[in-house]
């Protein structure tokens, strides 16, 4: 048998593209500094991690849902609901801030619970189960304001998101400490190795003793709360509890996932890349404001920036399933019988089943 | 049951496609090392060899798919481009493993498709079908052409993939280990096919590592072995023996001999029944002990072995291990319990394809490896590279993709992730589906370890040699029913295929 000289893995692949990603973000940073000495200032690099914290929030979680396969619409709506909700137990009911960030906290999380057993026990799928509960919580954070803001925030809330050590928000710190944590969870826990399992193949991952529903109510529960979390952070932001706090968010979060290499079709994809993700995304609002252009225009080039995303997410796929077969058939032979994914000619039959079976 | 082979007079053009000196290769290694093949119309010509020994790139190059860095590729005298369309247009058609059809479309799209024959992007239905039909008449008449193809049996999938190729005029027919899915009489039906296709003229390759399917139909036979053809001529100057050592180099016991006895009763199955699936059933399988589970495809063998594992729920009966009672819920519970299953389908139910050769042995084994929840990454990793080792898993290392490892090595990949946790029963569902010999003789050896060990194994298999050679005993099903259990003694292929196959009017002989 011929031997292959020791082959890389794919996670070698998965960190060419965060590479891939980050030369990216300089690439598109170093253009901005030739259109705007601004960009490269301290108060603005400041600035954009600052925006970009719950985004990065958003998107942690995200990332845990994505990972299974899975996608949560909701988290918009779930930030609002948290948000009016935790206000209203603060101002209305006159309850200390403590009990209010608590109960929106566990509204998130009841909510992610929901839509993990939606989709896990009632086998509902993923985006229409968590559009019911975008409808249904966006609807109940108006229903319980009004539809007005909730004011004033209590100042132990603000003064987090303002505090500030070397001149740095705090909150930039924390967040980092956060996505360093959901990294660990991801790669050094059971459930991490059983969300990998889940969202590449449920089958076995399910026959290798997993007990993949509660792997996916774990995983959409964690959603809820960085959710709610990201909802508290916003309000304290703005100022004032609103139900339009996190309104369309939730594609923003899903594209700065999908740009930062976790694949839509779940099993493969991390932290970082997602961290990266957030971090680009950021840059374009951050360069619209820079260059004056009317924020309509943010729009459009996020809507560019996720095409990319989307179109990045099946190159990489079929980049991964050509260095394996590559790999393989450097030793004379497909990796397993039939796998002819590699093969030349997408229009003959052979591509076009294999397209079929992969859209699931 | 025999077919008269049809037409046995040779036809007006005889095809002849010739590889000479083909030479390919790929960074780091060469496929195929100057191979030199011929197919003539009229003969079928069995490629066999190991997996890695060349066979798929060389059909991969006789298909157009690859391009030969040396060497040409030439039918009746013209030079062959590299071009999976001239190819196919030549009259060269492949049957792949897994089938290439549309599941939606209909039978009669997908025996015509890509030929529809559209007149400005029109397709004429009834113009397809009628020549849809004209096609399968050849192949399987039986076969309604309006029905979509996603309701086809993997055997009947096959007979249209082989009528696609008679619609298309194919000269040349390769098949790449067409009988890995199909039950025993649906392997007659392809060979009297395939006997026919070759009195119609047509030059087959056959590629298997089947020897039976070789010896019973070769006319010809080429053995390949590190990317060279090591022996080529006539069946007749072949026996098995002699195949086996051109393929693997060397002689191999395929089949060991083995006695012992048999423990206490491990596993016990009690009127375990599923509605319309499973009739109730009792098994006993004892500490140490091989039971091997026949039948024919759909006998529902694996459904049993589901069952048990917890992977599909029973309508009622009990499950004991080692005298306890099962809950049969998850087979996250069986597992716990010291149950093992390595399941039939090894890519879509054995392996996480995208996570690495460690990652996978380990997957049955996380609430081992943790402590409260997180995972000690020296153990996972000291215990996959033993395993490794230990069942001489040919991987570059443990932090390998699983994907790009040859079948033989995923199949003992999840093998590994069993011995690892050391189960009290281990299910094992067509270990060797897809395995090359070597492969194959390795896993033999493992099972009989594991018993020798104590471990109770549940065997299931539709190789009746392997299953004959490994159990102490042989449970027989048919139709979802436990139809017999034999003794070593009496467990012979023609008792084993007596029962499985009994059909239900001279049914009442059986002396269970």
């Amino acid at each position: 048998m011929p031997s292959a000289k020791a082959g890389r893995s794919p996670w070698f692949v998965r960190l060419v593209q965060g590479q891939g990603l980050l030369l990216a973000i300089f690439l598109f940073g170093f253009i901005l500094f030739l259109l705007t000495p601004d960009f490269l200032t301290k108060t603005n690099i400041i600035n954009l991690f600052f925006q970009a914290t719950i985004l990065a929030v958003f998107a942690l979680g995200m990332t845990f849902v994505i990972l299974t396969a899975g996608i949560d619409l909701s988290v918009g709506s779930v930030a609002a609901l948290t948000s009016v909700l935790s206000m209203g137990v603060i101002v209305k009911s006159g309850l200390p801030p403590v009990v209010g960030v608590l109960i929106g906290l566990l509204v998130g999380v009841a909510i992610g619970a929901l839509n993990g057993l939606a989709v896990a026990k009632l086998g509902i799928s993923a985006l229409i189960a968590t559009l019911a509960s975008l409808a249904a919580a966006s609807g109940g954070a108006f229903a319980y304001s009004n539809g007005s803001n909730i004011a004033p925030v209590p100042n132990a809330l603000t003064d987090i998101t303002r505090a500030e050590v070397w001149d740095i928000p705090i909150l930039i710190p924390v967040v980092l400490v956060f996505a360093v944590f959901a990294h660990l969870i991801l790669t050094r826990t059971s459930f991490g190795r059983g969300l990998y399992a889940v969202g590449g193949n449920p089958e076995a991952a399910k026959l290798a003793g997993i007990r993949v529903d509660r792997v996916k109510i774990l995983a959409y529960t964690i959603c809820g709360f960085t959710a709610a979390l990201a909802g508290l952070m916003l309000t304290a932001r703005l100022g004032s509890g609103s139900p339009r706090a996190g309104d369309g968010v939730e594609l923003t979060a899903i594209a700065a996932v999908v740009i930062g290499g976790t694949s839509l079709f779940g099993g493969q994809g991390d932290i970082k890349g997602s961290m990266f993700g957030v971090l680009l995304i950021s840059m374009v609002s951050n360069a619209v404001n820079l260059l004056g252009v009317p924020s309509a225009y943010d729009q459009i080039v996020q809507g560019g920036v996720i095409f990319t995303a989307a179109t990045l997410d099946i190159y990489r796929n079929r980049y991964i399933e050509r260095t394996m077969s590559r790999r393989a058939r450097r030793r004379g032979e497909p990796p397993e019988e039939g796998s002819e994914a590699d093969l030349p000619g997408d229009s003959e039959p052979a591509g076009a089943t294999q397209a079929l079976q992969e859209e699931r | 049951m025999i077919a008269v082979d049809a037409a046995e007079a040779s036809p007006p053009v005889a095809a002849h496609l010739e590889a000479s000196g083909v030479v390919k290769r790929f960074p780091g290694v060469v496929a195929l090392d100057g191979v030199t093949l011929s197919l003539h119309g009229g003969e079928v010509h069995c490629l066999v060899g190991e997996n890695g020994a060349g066979k798929s790139t060389l059909i991969k190059i006789l298909s157009g798919l690859y391009a030969p860095d040396e060497g040409t590729v030439s039918l009746d005298g013209l030079p062959l481009r590299s071009n999976a369309a001239d190819a196919r247009a030549a009259g060269i058609v492949t049957i792949h493993q897994e089938h290439n059809l549309v599941p939606d479309l209909s039978v009669a799209e997908n025996v015509m498709l890509g030929i529809w024959g559209e007149r400005f992007g029109l397709v004429s239905q009834a113009r397809l079908r009628v020549q849809a039909k004209r096609a399968l008449e050849v192949v399987a008449p039986d076969i309604p052409v309006g029905v979509p193809a996603r309701s086809l049996s993997a055997a009947e999938g096959q007979l249209v993939e082989v009528a696609r190729a008679v619609a298309q005029d194919a000269k040349v027919v390769i098949m790449d280990e067409p009988t890995t899915a199909l039950a025993d009489q649906d392997v007659d039906r392809l060979f009297r096919l395939v006997r026919d296709l070759r009195g119609r003229g047509l030059a087959l390759l056959y590629v298997s590592h089947k020897l039976d399917e070789v010896f019973a139909l070769a006319d010809r036979i080429t053995v390949m072995r590190d990317g060279r053809v090591v022996a080529s001529g006539e069946a007749s100057e072949f026996d098995q023996r002699g195949v086996v050592r051109a393929m693997v180099g060397e002689d191999v016991e395929l089949y060991v001999p083995r006695d012992h006895t048999p423990g206490d009763p491990v596993l016990e199955v009690k009127g375990l029944r599923r509605e319309g699936v499973l009739d109730p059933i009792d098994l006993t399988v004892r500490a140490g002990e091989i039971v091997g589970l026949a039948g024919l495809v759909g006998a529902g063998r694996t459904e049993l072995a589901r069952c048990i594992f917890g992977a599909e729920p029973p309508d009622g009966g009990e499950v004991f291990l080692d005298g306890k009672l099962l809950k049969l819920k998850s087979p996250a519970d069986a597992i716990q319990a010291g149950i093992g299953l390595v399941p039939e389908e090894r890519k879509q139910e054995g392996l996480v394809e995208l996570l690495n050769v460690r990652e996978n042995i380990g997957l049955a084994l996380l609430d081992r490896l943790a402590r409260w929840g997180v995972l000690r990454r020296a153990d996972e990793r000291h215990t996959a590279e033993t395993l490794v080792e230990q069942l001489d898993i040919r991987t570059p290392g443990v932090e390998t993709a699983v994907a790009s490892l040859s079948g033989g090595n995923q199949q003992k990949v999840v093998l590994a992730r069993w011995l690892a946790r050391r189960p009290r029963l281990l299910i094992l569902d067509e270990p060797t589906k897809g395995v090359d010999v070597g492969a194959k003789a390795e896993i033999h050896r493992l099972v009989e370890e594991l018993a020798r060990t104590g471990v109770a194994v549940l065997l299931i298999s539709s190789e009746l040699p392997e299953l004959l050679a490994l159990s102490d005993r042989v449970a027989v099903m048919r139709e979802g029913s436990l139809v017999a259990v034999l003794d070593r003694s009496e467990a012979t292929k023609e008792t084993v295929m007596f029962h499985a196959a009994e059909s239900s009017e001279t049914g009442g002989s059986a002396h269970a």
